[in-house]
């Protein structure tokens, strides 16, 4: 080893060295520019995904109008002089004095172009209210009622006859406002009139608006499905014999808010039924029907989910159930 | 020592990868790998600068030397002046005037017998001088075909290691496998940082010695060309 290599030696020693312990301390260090520190994720478990909405429903429609206000600001029927009085007689006096009129040709002239039996009546009644009613009512006798109605009709104003003729007098103010009788009739038939501008026909649709009834969710029919096997498992005694336990008998059950059992349980069907196990068959579904009779009432079925459980179909028997 | 190690391994884990911890936390395998590694990387460079000095100052007196020999009006005096110096044309003059003074000095002169031991003496002496140069330039090659080997070796190693702790761990996230398998890379790098530099120098200075062989042979050529002239001009 001659002189240049000591010095090479030691110069690339030296260099290492250097080299080494700039690297060590960091020289030509990056920071780490991926942060592989991955800050933690929620998660969120949610349910099983129903096919059904389980939110109660809304309503679209707008909450029925009160009628009640409606009625109250009629100033054209505050000056109606006669009836005022009494708010709820109302309806007496009028058929009483103004019938004979307007009431007997509208009424009459409907029944009259279809039957020529009601025509008679037509001509002999000015006095009868009441009697457009049973005419149409009764059009193979009109005769004999003729006589008869007269006299309620005059010995009683319209008690008995008030309600039959609260119809046709709903028809007939419609015909018969055109004709000068304005303000007598408008005293009877406020409330219909008043409510023209607003879409009685729509009254119904609107009360039987769905309810807010929830459906059911997974979750709950599960839970609603196993309370009711828990509450019927102590009653349920299979037949046993070659192949019993593949039996399965399916019932059909009714239960009413409380839980009893509405008639007869039915059964559906039965599968498994096998040539070994047929002898137990009809044992079998006719344990499962007492199973069911015994363990009635059920309780603890929630009454808002009645609509879920009031119609059991198919409830199901088998070996299982009584695991 | 433990705890300098631990200090300098949170150091490097939140920081960056140090040299230093990467050897520190590596296997024994890997470490003794890495060592060999770092020592041939030092006899590597310490091979390159001082064969480069050697080189060029051999270079560089072979031409001053041959420079002033084809100005010389004396062979002889030229010889007694300057023939006893230390590198490749004085050595190669050297030889060729020994024999030279050996063959003529008998009485009956046999010029091809003299022609025969003289271009085969220098030539000799040309391929010794060569050899003395190159002497430790297969180092050099052997460093820079094997370091990268020796140096993957100590990845696979540490890579086996790393994949073993992740097993034993049963959590493969990449906090755990990284600092493993950088450990084991740093092997590979310092390989290729070691032979890298051995095969530059290894070609450079074969080049050299080639071009210095090249240089002495013409050198000798001429100076036999001359002493068989001379060779003739006795009677």
């Amino acid at each position: 080893m001659d002189r240049a290599e000591k010095i090479g030696l030691g110069v690339a020693t030296a260099g290492h060295v250097l080299l080494f312990g700039l690297l060590s301390a960091g020289f030509l260090s990056t920071p780490n520019p991926l942060k592989l520190n991955s800050p933690p994720m929620d998660v969120s478990l949610v349910d099983e995904v129903a096919l059904k909405s389980m939110a109660p429903q809304l309503s679209t429609q707008p909450p029925p109008p009160s009628v009640a206000p409606e009625k109250g600001p009629t100033e054209d029927a505050a000056p109606a002089p006669e009836p005022e009085p009494q708010p709820i007689p109302e309806p007496e006096p009028v058929p009483a004095p103004p019938p004979p009129k307007p009431v007997p040709p509208k009424p009459v002239a409907k029944p009259a172009p279809p039957k020529p039996a009601p025509a008679p009546p037509k001509k002999d009644v000015p006095k009868a209210t009441p009697r457009p009613k049973p005419a149409p009512e009764k059009p193979a006798a009109p005769a004999k009622p003729a006589p008869a109605k007269p006299k309620p009709a005059a010995a009683a104003p319209a008690r008995s006859a008030q309600k039959p003729a609260a119809k046709p007098k709903a028809d007939a103010p419609a015909r018969a406002s055109g004709q000068g009788k304005a303000e007598k009739p408008k005293g009877s038939l406020l409330g219909k009139d008043f409510l023209k501008g607003i879409d009685t026909e729509a009254d119904a649709p609107r009360k039987a608006a769905p309810p807010p009834a929830a459906a059911m969710g997974p979750a709950q029919k599960a839970a609603l499905d196993a309370e009711i096997r828990r509450q019927l498992k102590p009653h349920w005694r299979p037949p046993s014999g070659a192949d019993a336990d593949q039996l399965v008998t399916l019932l059909e059950v009714r239960l009413d808010k409380s839980g009893n059992v509405i008639g007869a349980p039915q059964v559906i069907d039965q599968l498994g039924v096998t040539a070994s196990n047929r002898p137990q068959a009809q044992l079998h579904a006719e344990r499962a029907i007492q199973a069911v009779k015994l363990a009635s009432p059920f309780r603890n079925l929630p009454a808002e989910f009645y609509d879920q459980w009031k119609w059991l179909r198919p409830l199901r028997f088998d070996a299982r159930l009584n695991r | 020592m433990p705890e300098v190690g631990a200090a300098v391994g949170a150091a490097a884990a939140n920081a960056t990868i140090s040299p230093l911890a990467l050897f520190l936390q590596a296997d024994i395998v890997v470490k003794v790998v890495m060592l060999g590694l770092l020592l041939a990387s030092i006899w590597t460079w310490a091979m390159i600068i001082g064969f480069s000095f050697t080189l060029r100052k051999a270079s560089k007196q072979s031409a001053a030397f041959e420079r002033d020999f084809w100005k010389a009006e004396d062979i002889d005096r030229f010889y007694e002046a300057r023939g006893k110096a230390e590198f490749p044309a004085a050595r190669v003059m050297a030889a060729g005037v020994t024999e030279w003074r050996r063959s003529t000095a008998q009485k009956v002169i046999d010029r091809e017998g003299t022609r025969d031991r003289l271009s085969t003496t220098m030539s000799s002496t040309i391929g010794a001088e060569v050899d003395r140069l190159s002497d430790r330039l297969n180092i050099l090659a052997t460093i820079g075909s094997v370091a990268p080997f020796v140096g993957l070796f100590g990845t696979v190693w540490g890579i086996m290691r790393a994949f073993t702790a992740i097993a034993a761990e049963q959590n493969s996230s990449l906090a755990v496998v990284a600092p493993g398998i950088a450990e084991a890379l740093f092997a590979t790098a310092i390989g290729l940082f070691a032979a890298i530099p051995a095969v530059i120098a290894y070609n450079r200075f074969s080049h050299g010695i080639n071009r210095m062989e090249s240089g002495l042979t013409r050198f000798a050529d001429g100076f036999y060309s001359t002493l068989s002239r001379e060779l003739e001009a006795q009677r």
